[in-house]
């Protein structure tokens, strides 16, 4: 992934976790999977922990420990009410975002045709 | 996805317990930081064994690593002290214990502490410290005799430039001198302190449900037999290990 892509990520990563864990609630390296199936491939998996580790101080997730049958237990995460509300409105703050990119982008791009 | 091999098994334990050493310096707690190894272990075996590599998970630097999540944690400063506190204990009971051994088998009424006793009591303290933490280069050297041949070459390095700057030490000096009460007191503080460590640790263990076994009868054992070893090594092994030292000093 290039230096740009990455920055973006970087900025919005924590908002992708709380949206992967507002799917269903999930551990870790499920949740670096599910962001790789939607092409976003961390530069280093780990920076996702220091993340969950904030969210779940601010209240919008909690860990949980679940009992296996192979091992030791494994710790999910799901998302709390506080979450979904911050959730919510990080989507609306992104999606104003996007789109006052996407209209600079679009007038560039009609600049430089005409 | 493929199993890993020994040495990535122990490259990952090794890269856990640096992280787990770095964490308890930083002051987090014992439950926050065995949650955290357990779901650093877990995603450290599971990306290994889909082809990943360790830095593809911790990143070029596995030490920025385990401060940024620390940090993330809001570790309190004061929990900082009870490193402090067993470091303490250490020092004491090593220290009471070698002067006691010492009056005895010499039948001196004064204990002398050198200063080549000092140096070994902090170089010990240092040198376990650093391998601990040495597994911070797992992803870089692999094997855990490259890590420790490193270290070990740096504090030759260490060595030699102090020579190398004319750097000459009396290593027989006396730094502190006292007689049987001041051990006797020293001893009752050691022990009286490495009481108060264990109550707090397993008060606080018997709260977590991972506390299974014998917890405080193995902890007990641990710290005697690593006191008795400082001991045998301080008392019985200095002598030797003084003059070689003295003697590649004098080559260098």
């Amino acid at each position: 992934m290039d230096t740009r892509s990455t920055q973006l990520l970087k900025g919005t990563l924590d908002m992708c976790l709380l949206a992967t864990i507002a799917q269903r609630p999930c551990y870790g390296y499920e949740m670096v999977q599910q962001l790789a199936q939607q092409g976003l491939d961390l530069v280093s998996e780990g920076s996702i922990y220091p993340l969950l580790s904030r969210l779940q101080h601010l209240g919008y997730i909690e860990g949980y420990l679940v009992p296996s049958r192979d091992g030791p237990s494994r710790k999910y995460y799901r998302l709390l009410p506080a979450g979904a509300k911050q959730l919510e409105r990080w989507q609306a703050e992104w999606e104003a975002f996007a789109l006052a990119v996407e209209r600079i982008l679009k007038g560039a791009h009609a600049d430089a045709q005409s | 996805m493929h199993r890993a091999d020994q040495q990535t098994q122990r490259q990952i334990a090794d890269l856990v317990e640096a992280c787990a050493g770095y964490w308890e310096l930083r002051g987090i707690t014992r439950a926050s930081s065995t949650e955290m190894q357990l779901e650093l272990e877990q995603h450290l075996q599971q990306a290994v064994s889909d082809g990943k590599s360790l830095e593809a998970v911790l990143g070029p630097n596995p030490l920025a690593f385990a401060e940024a999540w620390a940090r993330e944690m809001h570790p309190r400063i004061f929990r900082g002290g009870a490193a402090a506190l067993r470091g303490l204990v250490y020092v004491l009971s090593i220290v009471s214990t070698t002067a006691l051994f010492s009056q005895l088998l010499v039948h001196s009424s004064a204990f002398t502490f050198s200063l080549f006793a000092a140096y070994l009591l902090i170089g010990s303290g240092l040198l376990a410290l650093l391998l601990q933490l040495g597994g911070f280069l797992a992803p870089r050297i692999s094997t855990r005799t490259g890590r420790e041949a490193l270290l070990l070459a740096g504090a030759v390095l260490a060595v030699l430039v102090l020579r190398l700057a004319g750097l000459t030490v009396n290593w027989s000096m006396a730094l502190l001198s006292w007689s049987w009460p001041v051990t006797i007191v020293l001893l009752v503080l050691a022990v009286g302190l490495f009481t108060l460590d264990c109550w707090r640790t397993f008060n606080r263990a018997h709260t977590s449900p991972a506390s299974t076994g014998w917890p405080a009868l193995r902890a007990v054992t641990t710290f005697v037999a690593s006191v008795g070893v400082f001991d045998v090594l301080l008392f019985v092994g200095s002598v030797a290990v003084f003059n070689v030292c003295r003697l590649a000093l004098r080559l260098v």
